[in-house]
Formats: C-alpha cells, structure tokens, sequence
C-alpha cells in the first residue's frame, strides 16, 4: 500500500507537503492511503458523501456540522482534495514541542477550528442561534427547546465580555485557558 | 477516584502497576541475597527464597498511603491517577509472588521444579482477572438490586456497602484479589448506582464510606505504631539501609524506564518532573506490614529481621517521603490540580472536543483514545444503562451538561434566596437587583422582571408574605426547600409569564403587570396550567395574528404551538367556520375585529376550543410526560414546564409593540371567543356572552385578584376551566407539590385560578363583576 501511495504522490508534492505541514514521509503515506480508501470512486477528491459513509461520522452527534466545515472552509465545491485533506489534517498534529509546531498546528489553530464549528456564517462571533444550533445537536432532541434555549443565554452570559450577546474569538478562547485544548485537540498520527 | 483520567491513562497504569512491580521485586531480591554473601549483614545468612519473599511485599506501593499523602498536594489529575492507580492495580501481582514465593519457601528450594514456576506465573492471570471479574459482578449485581429500591431508600446505602465487602469477602475466600475487586465494583457501581438511588441515598453512602475509611486508615497506622514499640526487634543495621537503599533506588530506575516506554504511546508525555514525583510518591504501607507479620517463622528464620526492616521502610517512606513531598511539589511547580467552578462553557467545549476528536480520529483512520471511549460510551448507552438503570436516559440526553447546568441553577437561585429572605420586614428591590445582577444568570431584563415581581409584590400581596411569615417561625428548613423549590420553578417561569400578561392586557396597568406576573408565577409553577396557557397563547396568536410576536421567538414551544395550531387547523374545515382557517391562516397584522366576524370567530373558536382539548394534551403532555419518567432525578421536570416560557418572555421583551397589536383584539370583545376555547364546549355560548361585556375594564381588574373576596363566587364558574383543567392536567403533578400549593393557602389558589382565567380570557373577570 505504501509504495502504491507514493507513486500517486508526486515526490515533490511530498517533500512540499512535509516541509509545510510538519508531517513525516509515512505520516504522509499513510494518510493518503486512507484517503485513497475513503474515496470510492476514486476521482481524486473526497465529497459529502463519501465522509458520510463512514459509520462513526453518521452516528457523531456532531458528525454534520463537521462534514460542513470541512467541505466548506477546506474543500471547495463539496469536494475536497489530498492536498486539502492533509492541511486539515495538520491542524491536529501534536504541538507539544517547539520543533513539532508549524504554522498549521499552532494552538490557535486548533482553537479556531472549534470556532468555526460554531460560527456557520464567519462574522466572527457566536451568537445565541449558533449556538443553540450545536448544543441542540449535542444535547438531543428530547430536551426542550426552553430548557437548550436557556442553557444557551447561560452560557454567552458566562463568556460574553463585552455584552453584545454574541461571543467572540478571544472570549471563546478566554474559557479554554483552563482546559489544555491543545493536547485535548491533538491527534496521534501513526506512521 | 476520578474515572476518566482512569481509563485514558490505563495503559500506563497497567504498565506501571505490573511489569514495574515484578522488575522492582526481582531487583530488591537479587540485591538483598546478594548482599547477604557480603559481611554487611553482621553475618546473618538470608536465603534466597526468603530474600524473595521480603521483596515481594516491600515493593509493592500501597494504595492508603498513596490516598493519604497525594489527597493533600492536590497534584493533577493525571500524576494523581497513574500513581495511585498503580497501587490499586498491583495488589495483584504482589498478591501473587508474595504467595508464590511463600509456597516455594515452604516447598524448600531444592524441591522446586519449572512446573511450579509457570504455574505460579498461570495464577497470576487467574488472580487478577479472578479479581477484577469478582468485582463487575458484584457491582452490577448491586446496580441491579438498587433498580428496585425505589421505595426502600432506607435499603440502599447497606446494599452499597455489603455488596462491596462481599466483593471483597468472596474474592479472599477464592485466593483471588480482593483489593483488585473492591476496586472495579466501586467503579461499576459509581457509573450507575448513583442514578438509581436517591439523593439522600447517595450522601448517606458518601459520608458513612468516608468515615469509615477514616477509622480503617488510623487504625491501621496505630496498629503499626503499637506493635512498633511493643514487639521484638531484630535490629540488623545493613540489612535495613540496604533495603531502603534498594527501595528508592529501584523505584526510581524502574520508573524511568518504564515511563519513557508508555511515552511511546502516550498522547501526553510524561515529563521527568512527573516522573520524579512519581518515584517519591512510591510509600510502602500498611499492606507490606501485615504480610510481614503473616510470614511462617519456621519457613523463614528471619522474620523478625524482615518485621523490623518492613517498618523502618515504611516509617522512612510515610514519615519522611510524606511529608517532604508537598513543599518538594510546590518547590518544583508540577501542575496543581484544578478546583473551578463547573462552567457551561467548559462542560460544553469539553464535550465538544470530545465529539469533534473523535470525529476526526475516524475520518484520518487514526484510532485513538477518544473512538475507544466514544465506542464504550455507545454500548454502555444501549445496553448497560436500559438493563441496570432505573430510568434510562433518553437518547442522546448528556447528563453531565444537564447537571452541571441545574448546579450552576440551584446555585444561584439560593443566592437570591438568600437575600431575598432579608427582605422580608423591608422590601427593597435593590436589594435583588444587585445580588441578582451580580449572578448574572441570565440577561438582566428576566431579573429585572424577577426582581419587580418580588419588590412589587412583597408589600401588597397576602400571599407571599405568608411564606415569609411562616419563615418566621420553626419551619425554616421546610420553607428553605420550598423556597427553594419555588424559585428553582420559577427562575425559569418568571420571564414567559410576564410576557403572557404583558400581551394580554393594557401596558397602562403597570403595577398590574407585575401582580398578575407575579401571580401567575405562582399559578404555573404547576405543569398543568401550561396546556391551558398554550391554548390561550395559541389563541391569541391566531386572534391577533401576531406575526411579530409569534413569529420572533417562538423556537422549540412555538413549533409545538404552532404544530398544534396546524392540527387544529386542519380540524377546521371539519367544523364548517369559513372564516376560521382564514383567521389562523393570516398571520399578518390582526384586522380589527368586525363584529359579525367575531361572532363566527367566537364559534370558530369555541369548535377549535373543542378539538384543542384535545390537540394540547398531545402536544403538550409531550413536555409533561418527560418529567415522570424522569431519568436524572428531578432535573428536567421543572425546566421543562417552561417549554413555553423562554419563548414569551422574549416576545414579551420585544414584545411592546405586540401588546399593542393585541389590545385592539382584546377590547374588541374577542377574549371571551379565547376564553371559550380554554374552556370546554359546554359553556362556551354563556361565557362569550357574558364575556362580551367587560373587556375594558379587565387591566384594573387584575391589580386586586388576590385580595378582593368577591372571587368566591366566580369559582364556581371555573367549572367550565376545571373541566378543560381535568382533560389536560396529570394528577400526579398536584400531589407531588402539596407544600408549595399549602404555602399559598387556598384561598390564594382560588383566586390564582380565577386570575389564571381572567388573564387570559376576560370572560371570568366578567362574571365576577356581573
């Protein structure tokens, strides 16, 4: 599998590819072995569709909304490319030591993805439908609507500095000083 | 014990406890018998079997003295769990080479065959998960039982606690782990016993476990104090240091190796600081102590050596390893762990992360700690919690969101609770106004409704102050429960029912308002005022075809509305009123009421009001029924109840304008065609008669509900609301709040009653008047 890989994979795309995003030639390999798997009909690009098969995604509570960021702020078109895959993909690398970090896996990086996981219109705030919106599929549907709506209120009156009601990047990061999203939004990628 | 943390490092404890334990008890074994052919020992001779048997019960970490020492230094989660999960978790191993080697030693060392060694390795297989079996049994055995409890809460704590000895007592009796299986039934137990059993249950079982932990540890150490001074002692100077020696000295490479080894897979590294810690953190106890007295002194000559070396080992470890290690923590700046308050926003992200990681695990094909536990989640949702939970959560429901927001709730409603108990001889807003703000629950204009309604109606109505009277005297702790509980209902009520009222009436009554806000805080604290409030409320949208109103909030209560706005429409056309649909149908600004529409309207109305007898129970037991069955303890019924109420209060903020839009409906003599739909057919035509009459006068009626005595008369009317009341009301609601219903005596619920009618539908105000 892994020599098949690397003949698809321009070897200067690779090199180009791990210089940018920090990720070894295997890293690599195998992540566009996975690729290559996840894409059935083998076009070269991932759609909606072909994410959606997976059967974790479809049960994920926030499998949805993922799919849509992904397509949206990393794909174009609903497709998305290797290229595309892999730089979103870097985002989520370790970056526990100063050698490991690039510009992609910075801890603000993996704060704003989070971000937009929430803020569907990217005016660079959260605001209550929003979040309604994701806590909504968090919580489930048997909880009512008053009880997510004032959940909601409760949480932007919690984050909410400067009392627009909506939430902006730095009060959103504001509230993960105390949680380690970096190691939390990390992922260990073989090789 | 936090769970969590358990299982995401559990490799690493499981590394640690095991092969760290057996690499430290072999080294100690060879040392010591090594030394022994030196002149060290003042020329004792220490075989080696016995030599094995003394590292075997001195090296294994024990569990109390861990728990004693690093409950005070408050490190993190993660140093906290890997050291003290490997002293759970190597009970196992040092329970078995303690005994293998002390079977061998009675077996003679020349008598030893390969057969007995492996064998001896086999059994520490059967030990361990001998042990950890013994225990998920029990606890889910246990579970089970607290399943059925529900009117035995006197049951439960005893269930807890027997079923844990059992446990423990069954896995001794077999040779098995004992410590192994206490362990793992308290873990199944946590995860779901605590759902099942009652809340006083719960605090009962925590504080008596808690005690008697207390009582087992100082016992222990007195024991070991007493039999210090009181035994003989065989003071052997070099065998001593050089077990201590061998102790700190194996700990520490053992630790070093084995540590950068789970670094391999470990998402989070462990730093050499951690590692330090760890190493320093590795105190013998009272484990090692017992055993070394239980040793057979004709197998093993030296156990007055060992006995002595046992103790001074573990003095040296608790004594001076135990307390230097605070100030060394603090010295060396290792992450303390962190005591917040449980925030929305940090539950929330951190779940968030959660779903997102996992997520992104299985599209890059990386599986990883989060897909594992995401997968364990699932199954225990489908099948551990339908089988062992009392009630099972309903799909999807996250418990721990729901918590941490009712906490956050009760939390504050007891802070303003609080204050306003002072109020009680001088009723001051500002008073509310700042503690309230203060808690910044919610946006300050739900508080500044609050905190009206309290102020405005602290001097005037008999009602409250009957409940702050009665504080007065020796109910202080009933009152503070239902004060709590009313609060806790009403935090949530306070703000959809001030917008009923403000559309409902003339924005002129303004200390009305309050009153009838008030009021009616009281009424709906009740579920079973909620299907009559959505059929008034539905009512009124579709009379004064508030666009503006309904369309603004109206999220999850106004579909539901809307929903059964839709079913009644489609009941419409059965009912032959031409100009019915096209009422509900327009959602535009309401037309001034004609007045031969109204009449076809009232009917209309009145033949919805019959169908929506109907529809409302479905619609609306929808959110009633979930409390019942409620399955975390009590904390979706309350906030359920105000399905409706966000809603409102939003329109009713924004909403001054929609009073306007319904003011023209109201003074138009329509209210009684709403009042006939609330109530059932059967009076319809006499109260939309009489309803006609009075409608302008309705905002100065509700200022003096509770105090005129007149209303008693007008009872009798609410036969025609008791009627609708009894088609869409559960009885088990009235029942399960007899206290508060009592606070307001009855003369207040009559009148609420009425003012709950009248409010809504003039019609009840005009037959009081007529």
């Amino acid at each position: 599998m892994g020599s098949n890989a690397s003949i698809m994979l321009q070897q200067e795309d690779l090199q180009n590819i791990c210089q940018q995003t920090g990720f070894t030639v295997k890293q690599v390999q195998r992540l566009y072995s996975r690729f290559k798997a996840l894409d059935k009909r083998d076009c070269g690009y991932l759609t909606r569709e072909d994410l959606q098969c997976i059967p974790e995604v479809n049960i994920n509570p926030l499998g949805e909304r993922l799919i849509d960021v992904i397509m949206d702020d990393y794909g174009e078109h609903n497709k998305i490319n290797f290229k595309q895959f892999i730089f979103l993909l870097a985002k989520f690398r370790q970056g526990k030591f100063k050698s490991l970090i690039t510009e992609y896996n910075t801890r603000e990086s993996k704060l704003r993805f989070l971000f937009d996981m929430y803020d569907r219109n990217h005016d660079l705030k959260i605001d209550r439908s929003e979040l309604l919106d994701v806590l909504k599929m968090m919580v489930g549907g048997n909880i009512h609507d008053d009880q997510i709506a004032t959940i909601a209120d409760h949480t932007i009156g919690e984050l909410d500095k400067d009392g627009d009601r909506s939430i902006t990047f730095e009060e959103f990061c504001k509230t993960l000083e105390r949680i380690d999203a970096d190691e939390k939004m990390s992922m260990k990628f073989l090789s | 014990m936090p769970n969590r943390p358990f299982f995401d490092n559990l490799g690493t404890i499981l590394l640690l406890a095991i092969v760290n334990t057996l690499f430290n008890t072999i080294c100690i074994g060879l040392t010591l018998w090594g030394f022994s052919h030196t002149s060290l020992y003042g020329g004792t001779h220490f075989g080696m079997l016995p030599c094995f048997v003394f590292a075997a019960l001195i090296s294994a970490v024990d569990p109390v003295a861990v728990l004693a020492t690093f409950t005070e230094i408050h490190v993190n989660d993660m140093l906290y769990i890997v050291v003290f999960g490997e002293s759970l978790l190597n009970d196992a191993v040092s329970v078995v080479l303690y005994r293998m080697f002390d079977s061998f030693a009675k077996i003679g060392q020349e008598n030893l065959i390969a057969s007995d060694i492996i064998l001896g390795c086999l059994s520490f297989f059967v030990v361990s998960l001998g042990g950890v079996l013994i225990g998920i049994i029990f606890g889910v055995v246990a579970c089970f039982t607290t399943k059925f409890t529900e009117h035995t809460p006197v049951l439960e704590p005893l269930i807890i606690l027997v079923y844990a000895y059992l446990a423990y007592l069954t896995s001794e009796m077999v040779s098995v782990s004992g410590i192994l299986a206490i362990t793992f039934c308290g873990m199944v137990m946590k995860q779901y016993v605590s759902f099942n059993i009652s809340k006083k249950s719960d605090a009962t079982t925590e504080y008596v476990l808690k005690m008697l932990s207390s009582i087992m540890e100082t016992i222990i150490f007195m024991f070991m104090g007493l039999s210090t001074v009181s035994d003989h002692h065989s003071w052997n100077t070099g065998f001593v240091l050089i077990t201590l020696l061998s102790c700190l000295l194996f700990r520490v490479i053992g630790i070093a190796i084995f540590a950068n080894l789970a670094n391999c897979w470990r998402l989070l590294e462990l730093t050499r600081i951690d590692m330090l810690i760890m190493s320093y953190g590795g105190l013998r106890g009272a484990i090692a102590f017992a055993l070394a007295l239980i040793l057979d002194e004709t197998k093993i000559p030296r156990k007055k050596e060992f006995v002595t070396a046992t103790i001074a080992v573990v003095f040296f470890t608790v004594f001076v390893q135990g307390i230097t290690i605070g100030p060394l923590v603090k010295c060396l700046n290792v992450r303390r762990k962190q005591i917040e308050e449980p925030t929305m926003s940090a539950k929330l992200t951190n779940r968030m992360m959660d779903h997102v990681m996992t997520c992104l695990e299985e599209i890059s094909g990386s599986g990883g700690s989060n897909s594992l536990r995401d997968k364990c989640r699932n199954l225990d949702r489908n099948y551990f919690k339908r089988w062992l939970l009392r009630e099972t959560p309903q799909e999807k429901m996250d418990i721990k969101l729901l918590q941490t927001f009712k906490k956050i709730n009760m939390q504050s409603a007891m802070k303003v609770h609080d204050t306003s108990k002072g109020l009680v001889p001088a009723p001051s807003s500002s008073a509310i106004h700042t503690s309230v703000s203060g808690s910044n629950l919610r946006p300050e204009s739900t508080f500044a409704n609050f905190s009206q309604l309290l102020a405005a109606n602290l001097p005037e109505q008999t009602v409250p102050d009957l409940m702050f009277f009665e504080s007065q005297g020796a109910e202080q702790y009933r009152d503070d429960a239902q004060m709590h509980h009313f609060l806790d209902t009403n935090l949530y009520r306070a703000r959809p029912r001030a917008a009923i009222h403000l559309r409902s009436q003339d924005e002129t009554a303004g200390s009305g308002e309050a009153n009838n806000r008030f009021e009616k805080s009281y009424h709906h604290r009740n579920h079973i005022y909620i299907p009559s409030r959505m059929d008034k409320e539905q009512t009124h949208g579709r009379k004064s075809g508030k666009t503006g109103s309904s369309g603004m909030t109206r999220s999850g209560a106004s579909k539901t509305a809307l929903a059964t706005q839709a079913h009644d429409n489609t009941h419409s056309p059965r009912h032959s009123a031409s100009s019915v649909p096209k009422q509900q149908h327009t959602k535009g600004k309401s037309v001034s009421p004609i007045p031969h529409k109204k009449k076809q309207e009232e009917q209309s109305q009145e033949q919805l009001g019959k169908t929506r007898s109907k529809s409302p129970t479905l619609s609306t037991d929808q959110p009633l029924k979930p409390p019942l069955p409620a399955n975390e303890v009590h904390q979706p019924s309350p906030p359920i109840s105000i399905r409706i109420d966000d809603e409102e209060t939003d329109v009713a903020m924004g909403g001054a304008t929609a009073a306007e839009r319904i003011c023209p409906w109201r003074r138009s003599s329509v209210p009684d065609a709403s009042r006939s739909t609330s109530a059932s057919p059967v009076n319809d035509p006499s109260n939309s008669v009489q309803a006609s009459s009075s409608n302008v006068t309705d905002p100065h009626i509700h200022p003096g509900p509770l105090t005129s005595a007149g209303f008693s008369g007008s009872y009798n009317k609410s036969s025609e609301y008791m009627g609708e009341y009894a088609t869409t009301t559960k009885p088990e609601e009235h029942l399960q709040r007899p206290h508060i219903r009592d606070l307001f005596a009855n003369q207040s619920r009559i009148p609420d009653e009425k003012q709950e009618n009248d409010t809504d539908t003039v019609s009840d105000d005009s037959t009081t008047h007529l």
